[in-house]
Protein backbone atom coordinates (compact mmCIF):
# COMPACT_ATOMS: atom_id res chain seq x y z
CA UNK A 1 0.00 0.00 0.00
CA UNK A 2 1.16 3.63 -0.41
CA UNK A 3 1.27 4.56 3.74
CA UNK A 4 4.00 7.36 4.53
CA UNK A 5 5.07 5.68 7.12
CA UNK A 6 9.22 5.14 7.21
CA UNK A 7 9.75 2.30 6.19
CA UNK A 8 13.79 0.14 6.27
CA UNK A 9 13.84 0.51 1.98
CA UNK A 10 13.36 4.61 2.52
CA UNK A 11 15.67 4.62 5.68
CA UNK A 12 18.22 2.65 3.09
CA UNK A 13 17.28 5.12 0.28
CA UNK A 14 17.62 8.14 1.89
CA UNK A 15 20.97 7.54 3.14
CA UNK A 16 22.68 6.17 -0.26
CA UNK A 17 21.31 9.63 -1.41
CA UNK A 18 22.45 11.52 1.27
CA UNK A 19 25.98 9.66 0.62
CA UNK A 20 25.42 10.59 -3.01
CA UNK A 21 24.93 14.11 -2.39
CA UNK A 22 27.81 14.75 -0.11
CA UNK A 23 30.10 12.87 -2.59
CA UNK A 24 28.95 15.09 -4.84
CA UNK A 25 29.52 18.17 -3.06
CA UNK A 26 32.72 17.38 -1.69
CA UNK A 27 33.99 17.08 -5.58
CA UNK A 28 32.22 20.04 -6.69
CA UNK A 29 34.40 21.81 -3.82
CA UNK A 30 37.66 20.39 -5.18
CA UNK A 31 37.00 21.00 -8.74
CA UNK A 32 36.10 24.64 -8.04
CA UNK A 33 38.97 25.70 -5.40
CA UNK A 34 41.89 23.65 -5.97
CA UNK A 35 44.07 24.83 -8.34
CA UNK A 36 44.47 23.63 -11.56
CA UNK A 37 48.47 22.54 -11.13
CA UNK A 38 47.72 20.33 -8.38
CA UNK A 39 45.02 18.61 -9.99
CA UNK A 40 47.59 17.94 -12.65
CA UNK A 41 50.09 16.51 -10.68
CA UNK A 42 47.70 13.91 -9.75
CA UNK A 43 46.91 12.83 -13.09
CA UNK A 44 43.51 14.09 -13.46
CA UNK A 45 43.67 16.43 -16.44
CA UNK A 46 40.25 16.08 -18.56
CA UNK A 47 38.13 17.94 -16.08
CA UNK A 48 35.33 20.76 -17.22
CA UNK A 49 37.04 24.72 -17.13
CA UNK A 50 36.72 26.32 -13.45
CA UNK A 51 34.63 29.17 -15.17
CA UNK A 52 31.80 26.56 -15.11
CA UNK A 53 32.17 26.14 -11.69
CA UNK A 54 30.81 29.91 -10.55
CA UNK A 55 28.67 30.24 -14.31
CA UNK A 56 26.44 26.88 -13.38
CA UNK A 57 25.49 28.40 -10.18
CA UNK A 58 24.54 31.87 -11.66
CA UNK A 59 22.51 29.84 -14.66
CA UNK A 60 20.79 28.53 -12.00
CA UNK A 61 19.85 31.10 -10.31
CA UNK A 62 18.50 32.88 -12.73
CA UNK A 63 17.10 30.60 -14.48
CA UNK A 64 14.86 30.25 -10.62
CA UNK A 65 13.87 33.74 -11.28
CA UNK A 66 12.99 34.02 -14.73
CA UNK A 67 10.62 30.76 -13.98
CA UNK A 68 8.50 33.04 -11.54
CA UNK A 69 7.93 35.28 -13.99
CA UNK A 70 7.60 32.93 -17.03
CA UNK A 71 4.42 30.60 -14.36
CA UNK A 72 2.90 33.62 -13.99
CA UNK A 73 3.05 34.73 -17.75
CA UNK A 74 1.91 31.25 -18.64
CA UNK A 75 -0.87 31.39 -16.34
CA UNK A 76 -2.07 34.84 -17.77
CA UNK A 77 -1.98 32.97 -21.42
CA UNK A 78 -3.51 29.95 -20.43
CA UNK A 79 -5.92 31.64 -18.70
CA UNK A 80 -9.55 32.23 -20.98
CA UNK A 81 -10.56 35.36 -22.51
CA UNK A 82 -13.66 37.11 -22.01
CA UNK A 83 -15.67 36.22 -25.32
CA UNK A 84 -14.63 32.42 -25.32
CA UNK A 85 -17.41 29.25 -24.95
CA UNK A 86 -14.70 27.56 -22.45
CA UNK A 87 -16.22 29.92 -19.78
CA UNK A 88 -19.51 28.57 -19.85
CA UNK A 89 -19.40 24.98 -20.67
CA UNK A 90 -16.95 22.67 -22.00
CA UNK A 91 -16.33 18.89 -23.17
CA UNK A 92 -17.78 16.97 -20.41
CA UNK A 93 -21.03 19.35 -19.92
CA UNK A 94 -21.41 19.12 -23.40
CA UNK A 95 -21.94 15.53 -23.32
CA UNK A 96 -23.73 14.76 -20.04
CA UNK A 97 -26.33 11.97 -19.64
CA UNK A 98 -29.81 13.65 -18.44
CA UNK A 99 -30.92 11.44 -16.01
CA UNK A 100 -34.84 10.56 -15.27
CA UNK A 101 -35.96 12.30 -12.75
CA UNK A 102 -37.58 10.02 -9.89
CA UNK A 103 -40.37 11.35 -7.43
CA UNK A 104 -38.38 12.05 -3.47
CA UNK A 105 -35.31 11.45 -5.01
CA UNK A 106 -32.47 13.68 -4.46
CA UNK A 107 -31.62 14.99 -7.82
CA UNK A 108 -29.15 13.57 -10.53
CA UNK A 109 -25.34 15.66 -9.95
CA UNK A 110 -25.32 17.62 -13.36
CA UNK A 111 -24.03 20.87 -15.08
CA UNK A 112 -26.62 23.32 -14.60
CA UNK A 113 -26.99 25.58 -17.67
CA UNK A 114 -25.87 29.08 -17.57
CA UNK A 115 -29.18 30.65 -18.50
CA UNK A 116 -30.72 28.94 -15.65
CA UNK A 117 -28.62 29.85 -13.59
CA UNK A 118 -29.19 32.87 -14.21
CA UNK A 119 -33.07 32.84 -14.23
CA UNK A 120 -32.75 31.64 -10.80
CA UNK A 121 -30.49 34.30 -9.42
CA UNK A 122 -31.11 37.64 -10.58
CA UNK A 123 -35.25 37.20 -11.70
CA UNK A 124 -37.23 37.30 -8.57
CA UNK A 125 -39.83 34.12 -8.56
CA UNK A 126 -43.01 36.18 -7.84
CA UNK B 1 -36.48 57.47 -20.22
CA UNK B 2 -34.18 57.56 -16.64
CA UNK B 3 -30.84 57.85 -15.75
CA UNK B 4 -29.11 55.98 -13.07
CA UNK B 5 -25.44 56.66 -12.09
CA UNK B 6 -23.74 53.57 -10.79
CA UNK B 7 -19.99 51.95 -10.44
CA UNK B 8 -17.23 50.61 -12.98
CA UNK B 9 -15.27 47.28 -11.90
CA UNK B 10 -12.47 49.86 -11.65
CA UNK B 11 -14.79 52.38 -9.39
CA UNK B 12 -15.12 55.07 -11.69
CA UNK B 13 -18.74 56.60 -12.01
CA UNK B 14 -20.87 55.29 -14.97
CA UNK B 15 -24.50 56.25 -15.74
CA UNK B 16 -26.81 53.94 -17.21
CA UNK B 17 -29.66 55.10 -19.47
CA UNK B 18 -32.87 53.31 -20.01
CA UNK B 19 -35.43 53.92 -23.11
CA UNK B 20 -38.74 51.93 -23.85
CA UNK B 21 -38.88 52.77 -27.89
CA UNK B 22 -42.07 50.22 -27.67
CA UNK B 23 -43.10 47.44 -25.82
CA UNK B 24 -40.27 44.89 -27.92
CA UNK B 25 -37.86 47.66 -28.11
CA UNK B 26 -35.49 49.25 -25.75
CA UNK B 27 -32.28 50.89 -25.60
CA UNK B 28 -29.68 51.20 -22.76
CA UNK B 29 -26.94 53.36 -23.02
CA UNK B 30 -23.92 53.10 -20.12
CA UNK B 31 -22.36 56.80 -20.35
CA UNK B 32 -18.22 56.11 -19.52
CA UNK B 33 -16.58 58.96 -17.57
CA UNK B 34 -14.85 61.61 -19.88
CA UNK B 35 -11.66 62.62 -20.16
CA UNK B 36 -10.19 63.68 -17.06
CA UNK B 37 -8.38 67.29 -18.07
CA UNK B 38 -5.90 66.63 -14.92
CA UNK B 39 -4.62 62.96 -16.27
CA UNK B 40 -4.39 64.53 -19.47
CA UNK B 41 -1.91 67.32 -18.09
CA UNK B 42 -0.20 64.95 -15.98
CA UNK B 43 0.81 62.73 -19.24
CA UNK B 44 1.51 66.02 -21.25
CA UNK B 45 3.57 67.11 -18.83
CA UNK B 46 5.46 64.00 -18.17
CA UNK B 47 5.99 63.44 -21.90
CA UNK B 48 7.59 67.18 -21.78
CA UNK B 49 9.55 66.89 -18.94
CA UNK B 50 11.51 63.99 -19.97
CA UNK B 51 12.27 65.42 -23.75
CA UNK B 52 13.38 68.51 -22.34
CA UNK B 53 15.75 66.13 -19.78
CA UNK B 54 16.99 64.53 -23.69
CA UNK B 55 17.32 67.58 -25.05
CA UNK B 56 19.33 69.21 -22.04
CA UNK B 57 21.75 65.89 -22.42
CA UNK B 58 22.06 65.64 -25.73
CA UNK B 59 21.41 69.30 -27.13
CA UNK B 60 19.68 68.26 -30.24
CA UNK B 61 16.55 69.99 -30.88
CA UNK B 62 14.67 67.66 -32.76
CA UNK B 63 13.70 65.93 -29.53
CA UNK B 64 11.45 68.71 -28.16
CA UNK B 65 9.43 68.88 -32.16
CA UNK B 66 9.60 64.99 -32.16
CA UNK B 67 8.05 65.13 -28.20
CA UNK B 68 5.62 67.74 -29.18
CA UNK B 69 4.44 65.95 -32.48
CA UNK B 70 4.10 62.79 -30.36
CA UNK B 71 1.79 64.04 -27.75
CA UNK B 72 -0.46 65.32 -30.40
CA UNK B 73 -0.46 61.78 -32.49
CA UNK B 74 -0.82 59.71 -29.11
CA UNK B 75 -3.68 62.10 -28.71
CA UNK B 76 -5.62 61.96 -31.28
CA UNK B 77 -4.92 58.40 -31.65
CA UNK B 78 -6.38 57.62 -27.91
CA UNK B 79 -9.65 59.64 -29.00
CA UNK B 80 -10.22 57.82 -32.06
CA UNK B 81 -9.73 53.96 -31.23
CA UNK B 82 -9.51 54.04 -27.69
CA UNK B 83 -11.46 56.24 -25.34
CA UNK B 84 -14.90 55.17 -25.09
CA UNK B 85 -17.62 57.72 -24.88
CA UNK B 86 -20.67 55.66 -24.32
CA UNK B 87 -21.73 52.03 -25.17
CA UNK B 88 -25.61 51.32 -25.89
CA UNK B 89 -27.24 48.29 -26.32
CA UNK B 90 -30.38 48.01 -28.72
CA UNK B 91 -33.01 44.96 -28.02
CA UNK B 92 -35.95 44.86 -30.64
CA UNK B 93 -37.88 42.01 -29.59
CA UNK B 94 -38.31 40.06 -33.19
CA UNK B 95 -35.70 41.79 -35.46
CA UNK B 96 -32.31 41.41 -33.20
CA UNK B 97 -29.84 43.11 -30.95
CA UNK B 98 -27.47 46.01 -31.69
CA UNK B 99 -24.26 46.46 -29.68
CA UNK B 100 -22.37 50.40 -30.62
CA UNK B 101 -19.73 51.93 -29.20
CA UNK B 102 -19.40 55.70 -29.23
CA UNK B 103 -15.80 56.85 -29.31
CA UNK B 104 -14.57 60.22 -27.79
CA UNK B 105 -13.63 61.23 -31.23
CA UNK B 106 -17.04 60.87 -32.54
CA UNK B 107 -16.44 57.93 -34.41
CA UNK B 108 -19.20 54.72 -33.77
CA UNK B 109 -18.85 50.80 -34.29
CA UNK B 110 -21.78 49.45 -34.42
CA UNK B 111 -22.75 45.22 -34.36
CA UNK B 112 -25.80 43.92 -35.26
CA UNK B 113 -26.87 40.26 -34.46
CA UNK B 114 -30.44 39.03 -35.95
CA UNK B 115 -32.76 37.31 -33.22
CA UNK B 116 -32.47 33.69 -34.60
CA UNK B 117 -28.76 33.74 -33.71
CA UNK B 118 -29.30 34.68 -29.69
CA UNK B 119 -29.87 32.01 -27.59
CA UNK B 120 -29.89 34.23 -24.43
CA UNK B 121 -28.74 37.32 -22.91
CA UNK B 122 -26.76 36.60 -19.54
CA UNK B 123 -24.82 37.33 -16.61
CA UNK B 124 -20.83 35.41 -17.05
CA UNK B 125 -18.55 35.44 -14.19
CA UNK B 126 -14.86 35.03 -15.58
CA UNK B 127 -11.17 35.79 -14.66
CA UNK B 128 -9.61 38.78 -16.27
CA UNK B 129 -6.32 40.61 -15.11
CA UNK B 130 -6.13 39.01 -11.62
CA UNK B 131 -9.62 39.86 -10.71
CA UNK B 132 -12.83 37.88 -11.51
CA UNK B 133 -15.94 39.85 -12.87
CA UNK B 134 -19.34 39.99 -13.72
CA UNK B 135 -19.98 40.66 -17.47
CA UNK B 136 -23.02 40.83 -19.66
CA UNK B 137 -22.74 38.62 -22.85
CA UNK B 138 -25.06 37.74 -25.43
CA UNK B 139 -24.65 34.01 -26.21
CA UNK B 140 -24.83 32.77 -29.60
CA UNK B 141 -26.45 29.71 -31.07
CA UNK B 142 -25.00 26.80 -33.09
CA UNK B 143 -27.47 26.53 -36.14
CA UNK B 144 -27.11 22.92 -36.07
CA UNK B 145 -27.28 22.36 -32.52
CA UNK B 146 -30.13 24.10 -30.56
CA UNK B 147 -28.50 23.09 -27.32
CA UNK B 148 -25.08 24.66 -27.56
CA UNK B 149 -23.16 28.05 -27.13
CA UNK B 150 -21.39 28.51 -30.48
CA UNK B 151 -19.68 31.64 -29.63
CA UNK B 152 -20.01 34.13 -26.75
CA UNK B 153 -19.97 37.90 -27.35
CA UNK B 154 -19.24 40.17 -24.38
CA UNK B 155 -20.69 43.46 -23.83
CA UNK B 156 -20.08 47.19 -22.01
CA UNK B 157 -16.37 45.81 -22.35
CA UNK B 158 -14.58 49.53 -21.95
CA UNK B 159 -17.32 50.91 -19.23
CA UNK B 160 -17.48 47.53 -17.40
CA UNK B 161 -20.04 47.94 -14.60
CA UNK B 162 -20.39 46.21 -11.52
CA UNK B 163 -22.88 43.50 -10.36
CA UNK B 164 -25.50 46.07 -9.87
CA UNK B 165 -26.16 47.84 -13.07
CA UNK B 166 -25.69 44.49 -14.94
CA UNK B 167 -28.92 43.03 -13.11
CA UNK B 168 -31.00 45.93 -14.16
CA UNK B 169 -29.72 45.74 -17.78
CA UNK B 170 -30.27 41.95 -17.50
CA UNK B 171 -33.87 42.39 -16.49
CA UNK B 172 -34.57 44.68 -19.20
CA UNK B 173 -33.14 42.43 -21.91
CA UNK B 174 -34.73 39.11 -20.35
CA UNK B 175 -38.27 41.17 -20.72
CA UNK B 176 -38.22 41.52 -24.27
CA UNK B 177 -36.19 38.15 -25.01
CA UNK B 178 -39.31 36.27 -22.98
CA UNK B 179 -42.11 37.75 -25.69
CA UNK B 180 -40.06 35.69 -28.29
CA UNK B 181 -41.53 32.46 -26.67
CA UNK B 182 -45.11 33.36 -26.20
CA UNK B 183 -45.16 35.38 -29.79
CA UNK B 184 -46.30 33.00 -32.20
CA UNK B 185 -42.76 31.77 -34.56
CA UNK B 186 -43.37 33.42 -37.86
CA UNK B 187 -39.81 32.43 -39.47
Amino acid sequence: ENSPAPLPERAIYGFALFLGSSFGFMLYLIWAYVPETWLFSLGLTYWPQKYWAVALPAYLLVAIGIGYILLFGINMMSTAPLNSTHTVTDNYAKKQQQKKFQEEAIPALRDIPISEVNRMFFLPEK
Amino acid sequence: MAERSYRSAAGAAIALRRRQHSASCRELAVRCPRLQLRSLSAVTSAVWLAAYGLFVLTQNSMVLSAAIFITLIGLIIYLHFVKVDQESLLVIGSLGIQVTSSYASGKESTTFIEMGQVKDVVINEAIHMQKVIYYLCILLQDPGDPQGVSEVVPLFQSSKPRLDCLIEVYKSCQEILEQRKTAPQSS
